[in-house]
C-alpha cells in the first residue's frame, strides 16, 4: 500500500487516532502476556471486573484519578507555552511537605483550613518549579533538565523530614509523619472531594485557555514566542506564570494526596504520579478538557495492576504497559497525517 | 521537431473548498525550456506536485512516450525519469557533496567510502557538465553550488525531464547565468526543462515556450518568442496593472510628522552596532521609501520603529510623543503597524488557525477582548471581515495558518496590520517573494493608507518599485542614512552610488 502525507487533519481524526494507537499499545501487551503464559481474557476480565465493575474497584480507580488528572493538568498546561515541566513528581511532594507542614503547625476549623492547606500544596508546587522557571524566562537553560533533576532533590528531602523532623515518634516502624488533623469529606467511603476538586481545576483551567486574554497570549507564546514578542505580549512573564501555575497544579495534587487519602507525609506517595501526569499530558495533546479521559485511562491501566499482581504479574510489567501506550500514541500522532493514496482516476 | 516528452491532460486537483487545478492541459516537449508562469495560488505548485508524484490527480491523466503513466509516490516519478529542483533546498547540510548526491539513491554500492563516493560523483560532474566539489561541506557552499548539487542528485538519477521552482530567485547575476547557459546545454541534448518563474523577462530571454496558470486554470501556452512582458502579465494577474502611484504632480499636501528618529543609534543581535545616529521623520499622509542593499541596518531600522527593539542612544517619538523601552504593546496601542520582514518568524503563528494569527494584535481591544476575556465568536467575525478584507479565501478559518500561500499569508498581514496604523504604518520588504499581482496589491494598500492620512516607511530592495511610490526616498548604508531625497529628483545612478557606500559627490 502506498501512503501519501496529508496538509491538516480534523478534529476527530485526532481523537480517532488516540483511540486506536491505545488500543494497539494493549494488543500488544496483551499479545506479550499471552505468550508468557497469562490466560489474556480471564485477566482482562478480571481488570474490568474488579475496577469498573464494583464500587471499591470505582473507590480505588477515583483515588489515582484523582492525582493523575492533576499532574496531567500539570503538564499540559505547561505545554500550551511549549514548555516540558518533567518535574512534577518532585513539585507533587513539595505541595505535600508545604500541606503537612501547615497542617501540623496551624489549627483553625477544617473549612478555613482545607482551603489553606490547598494553597499551602499550591505554593509549595509553584515554589519548588521557582528557579527552573527564572532560568528559563532570563537564561533559556532547558527546563527538561532542571525540573527533571529536583524531582530527586524532592524525594531525598521527604525522606530526611519523614525520618527525621516530622517523624511520628508513636510510629515505630515506618517512617512517616504524624497525622494531620484534617480530612477531606468523603464522595464514597475512602474517595474524597479530591476528585471532584482535580476535575473543577480542569474546568477552569480549559476556560482560562479558550475564553480569556491570558490563555490566548499563552497559546500564541508557545506557538511562536517571536510572533508573541511582535503581538506586545511581555512573554517572560507569561513563561514564568505558566510554570508556577504548573508546578502549583501539582502541589495541590501532592496536597490532595497526603491530606485526602493518605492522612500522613511519608515517601513513596506520588506513586509516580509525577511522571505518568507528563504520559497523561501527552495522551491528552496538551488539550485542558482532554487531560480527564487520558488520566482515566492510566488509571484504569494503574489500578489493573493492583489487580494483576494477584495473578502474579509484577508492577513493573504494568509499567512498561503504559511506556507501550505512549510509545504507540506518540508513533500515532505522526501517522495520523499519512493516508493511503488514492488510486488515479484513469481516463476513458 | 522532437516529439512530446510528458502530456499533462485535463488534471484537475481539488482540496476542501479550494479547486487548485482545473482540467489543465500541458505538453512538454524533449529539447524545450518551457516556462510555467502564474500568481501565487495559480496551481503551479498543485501542478507540478501532481507531475512529480506528490499529489494524485482527482481526475486527467499523465502520458509519457505515448503510454498514461500513474505516479503513486515521488519515487515513480522520479524512476519515470522526471525530477525536481526545489526553491528551498533539500540537501542535508552536515554532510558534503558526494555523501548528499548518493544519499537514498539505490544505485550508491553497497560497500563505499568516501573516497569511491567522491570518484562517483566526479564523474557524473564531469558527464553533466556541472562543477561542484565533492568533498565540500555543503554547509560551506554558496546558493549557486548548492543549486548544481540539487540539479546534479536529480540528473543522476536518470532523470530527462527537470522542473526548477523559481532557480534564479537565490542567484546572483552570474550564478543566474551560468544556470542558463547549463539549462541551455541540457535541452540541446533531449532533456526537457519546466521553469517556475514570476520574472517575466527571465522567462522570455530563456524560455522557448511559456504556460501562463491563473485561478487554477490554464490561460494559454505561447512561444516566448512571439510576446511580449506586458501581454504576459495581463494574462497572468486578468487585469491591467497600474502604472506609477504617486499622486498628482504638485506638491503634496502632507501632515505633522507621525514617526520620528533622532539621533538613534542601536545595536544587532551580537551586540554589534547596526543603526548609527540615524535622523529619519515620517509625516502624515506620505510615503517614505528606504532604499539599500539588505543587512545595511534595515532590520534594525524597522524594528525600533515598532518597539521590538531599544535604542541605544537618542530617541523614537511617535507623534511628537518620546517612546521609552522596546515595548511593542506600547508601539501598537500608539498607532504603529508593522509588516515584518520575514512573516513567518515574527509576524505568524504558524501552527495556529488563520483566526488567531488575524486577530492577533486586536486581541485586547473589544469586541474580540471583554475585560480580560478572550471571544473567540467574536475573533472569527473579526478574522473573516480581514481575509474578506484581503480577498483571501479561507475555506477552514481554524485551519493552521502555514496552510495559506505565502502570497495570501502577506495579505493578510498585511490588511491586519492596515486596521492598527492610526498613525504610521512600517512596511519591511512587504512584495518581497510576491508576483506581480500580489505586488500591485501590496503596493496599493500602501497608497491607500497614504491617502488616509497615515505616515508609511517602505523598506525595499526594488529601486523602482520605491522610486514610483515613495514620496521622499532615504538611502540607508551601513546603519547610516546616506541621504534623503524626494523621489521625483531622485536619479537611480545617484541613489545606487549611495547605496553602494559612495558619499555625494559633489
Amino acid at each position: 500500500m502506498r501512503l501519501q502525507r496529508v496538509a491538516a487533519i480534523g478534529p476527530w481524526t485526532v481523537v480517532a487516532t488516540r483511540v486506536l494507537s491505545v488500543a494497539a499499545a494493549l494488543l500488544v501487551g496483551g499479545s506479550v502476556f499471552a505468550f508468557a503464559g497469562y490466560d489474556v481474557p480471564t485477566l482482562a476480565a478480571s481488570v474490568v471486573q474488579s475496577s469498573l465493575g464494583s464500587l471499591f474497584g470505582l473507590e480505588d480507580l477515583g483515588l489515582l484519578f484523582s492525582p493523575l488528572i492533576l499532574t496531567g493538568l500539570a503538564a499540559a498546561v505547561a505545554l500550551r507555552i511549549g514548555l516540558w515541566n518533567i518535574g512534577g513528581e518532585g513539585q507533587f511532594y513539595a505541595g505535600a511537605i508545604a500541606a503537612t507542614l501547615a497542617g501540623l503547625n496551624m489549627h483553625g476549623p477544617a473549612s478555613l483550613m482545607l482551603p489553606l492547606l490547598a494553597l499551602a500544596g499550591f505554593a509549595g508546587g509553584a515554589a519548588w518549579v521557582l528557579v527552573p522557571a527564572l532560568a528559563r524566562a532570563f537564561l533559556l537553560i532547558d527546563e527538561i533538565i532542571t525540573t527533571l533533576l529536583l524531582n530527586f532533590v524532592a524525594v531525598l528531602l521527604v525522606n530526611y523530614l519523614c525520618t527525621g523532623p516530622l517523624r511520628d515518634p508513636a510510629q515505630a516502624v515506618t517512617s512517616a509523619s504524624a497525622r494531620i488533623p484534617y480530612e477531606i469529606s468523603p464522595l464514597l467511603d475512602d474517595l474524597h472531594w479530591g476528585l471532584g476538586v482535580s476535575v473543577a481545576l480542569v474546568a477552569i483551567m480549559a476556560g482560562l485557555s479558550a475564553f480569556t486574554r491570558w490563555g490566548f497570549e499563552t497559546r500564541l507564546a508557545g506557538a511562536n514566542r517571536h510572533a508573541a514578542h511582535y503581538a506586545g505580549i511581555p512573554v517572560r512573564r507569561r513563561l514564568m506564570q505558566v510554570l508556577l501555575l504548573s508546578g502549583g497544579l501539582a502541589g495541590v495534587a501532592g496536597m490532595l494526596e497526603v491530606v485526602g487519602t493518605v492522612h500522613r507525609l511519608q515517601g513513596g506517595i506520588s506513586n509516580n504520579y509525577g511522571y505518568l501526569g507528563v504520559m497523561v499530558a501527552v495522551l491528552a495533546g496538551g488539550v485542558p478538557w482532554a487531560v480527564l479521559p487520558a488520566a482515566l485511562l492510566m488509571a484504569v491501566i494503574l489500578n489493573a495492576g493492583t489487580v494483576l499482581q494477584a495473578y502474579g504479574v509484577s508492577n513493573y510489567e504494568v509499567l512498561a504497559l503504559t511506556g507501550l501506550v505512549l510509545l504507540f500514541t506518540a508513533v500515532g500522532e505522526r501517522l495520523a497525517y499519512y493516508r493511503p493514496a488514492r488510486r488515479p482516476v484513469r481516463a476513458a | 521537431m522532437p516529439g512530446a516528452a510528458v502530456e499533462l491532460q485535463g488534471i484537475t486537483k481539488a482540496f476542501p473548498g479550494l479547486l487548485a487545478n482545473d482540467a489543465i492541459d500541458l505538453d512538454l516537449r524533449a529539447g524545450e525550456i518551457h516556462a510555467l508562469l502564474g500568481e501565487n495560488g495559480a496551481g503551479k505548485s498543485t501542478l507540478m506536485n501532481v507531475l512529480t508524484g506528490i499529489y494524485q490527480p482527482d481526475a486527467g491523466r499523465i502520458v509519457m512516450n505515448g503510454a498514461p503513466v500513474r505516479f503513486a509516490s515521488p519515487k515513480d516519478a522520479i524512476a519515470a525519469g522526471i525530477g525536481m529542483v526545489h526553491q528551498h533546498f533539500k540537501l542535508i547540510r552536515a554532510f558534503t557533496v558526494a555523501e548528499n548526491i548518493h544519499l537514498g539513491w539505490p544505485d550508491t554500492p553497497f560497500r563505499t567510502s568516501a573516497a569511491l563516493l567522491e570518484s562517483r560523483t566526479r564523474a557524473l560532474s564531469e558527464r553533466f557538465g556541472l562543477l561542484v566539489r565533492p568533498d565540500a561541506r555543503v554547509e560551506d557552499l554558496s546558493a549557486g553550488e548548492q543549486q548544481r548539487v540539487e540539479i546534479l542528485r536529480v540528473l543522476a538519477r536518470g532523470a530527462r525531464v527537470l522542473i526548477l521552482d523559481e532557480p534564479t530567485a537565490v542567484l546572483t547575476p552570474g550564478e543566474a547565468a551560468a544556470l542558463v547557459r547549463a539549462l541551455r546545454g541540457f535541452v540541446v541534448s533531449g532533456y526537457a526543462v519546466i521553469l517556475i518563474s514570476h520574472k517575466l523577462d527571465e522567462v522570455l530571454e530563456v524560455a522557448d515556450r511559456v504556460t501562463v496558470l491563473r485561478a487554477g486554470r490554464k490561460v494559454a501556452t505561447l512561444r516566448a518568442a512571439e510576446c511580449s512582458q506586458a501581454q504576459l502579465a495581463a494574462l497572468m494577474v486578468g487585469r491591467e496593472i497600474g502604472g506609477r502611484r504617486r499622486g498628482g504632480a504638485g506638491p503634496r499636501r502632507v501632515g505633522p510628522i507621525v514617526l520620528q528618529l533622532a539621533g538613534a543609534s542601536a545595536d544587532d543581535e551580537r551586540g554589534v552596532r547596526a543603526l548609527a545616529d540615524v535622523d529619519l521623520s515620517v509625516h502624515a499622509g506620505e510615503i517614505v521609501g528606504v532604499a539599500g542593499v539588505a543587512g545595511n541596518g534595515q532590520r534594525e531600522l524597522t524594528e525600533v520603529l515598532t518597539g521590538l527593539r531599544p535604542v541605544t542612544e537618542g530617541q523614537v517619538r511617535i507623534g511628537g510623543r518620546v517612546m521609552f523601552g522596546a515595548d511593542p504593546a506600547a508601539f501598537l496601542a500608539a498607532g504603529v503597524g508593522h509588516i515584518p520582514e520575514d512573516r513567518l518568524r515574527s509576524g505568524l503563528a504558524p501552527s495556529m488557525a488563520v483566526a488567531d494569527n488575524a486577530v492577533l494584535r486586536e486581541y485586547r481591544r473589544p469586541p474580540v477582548a471583554r475585560g480580560a476575556l478572550f471571544r473567540p465568536g467574536a475573533a472569527l467575525a473579526l478574522a473573516r471581515r480581514i481575509a474578506a478584507d484581503a480577498h483571501v479565501m479561507v475555506p477552514n478559518m481554524r485551519a493552521p495558518v502555514r496552510n495559506l500561500s505565502g502570497g495570501n499569508q502577506q495579505r493578510l498581514v498585511a490588511r491586519r496590520e492596515m486596521r492598527v496604523s492610526a498613525q504610521a504604518l512600517v512596511a519591511a520588504y512587504p512584495t518581497r517573494g510576491l508576483d506581480i499581482g500580489a505586488i500591485d496589491t501590496m503596493l496599493r494598500y500602501l497608497a491607500e493608507m497614504r491617502d488616509r492620512g497615515v505616515g508609511v516607511l517602505l523598506v525595499s530592495e526594488e529601486l523602482d518599485e520605491l522610486l514610483g511610490i515613495a514620496d521622499r526616498v532615504a538611502v540607508l548604508f551601513g546603519g547610516r542614512i546616506m541621504g534623503v531625497f524626494p523621489a521625483g529628483e531622485a536619479e537611480p545612478e545617484r541613489i545606487g552610488l549611495l547605496m553602494g557606500g559612495r558619499a555625494e559627490a559633489a
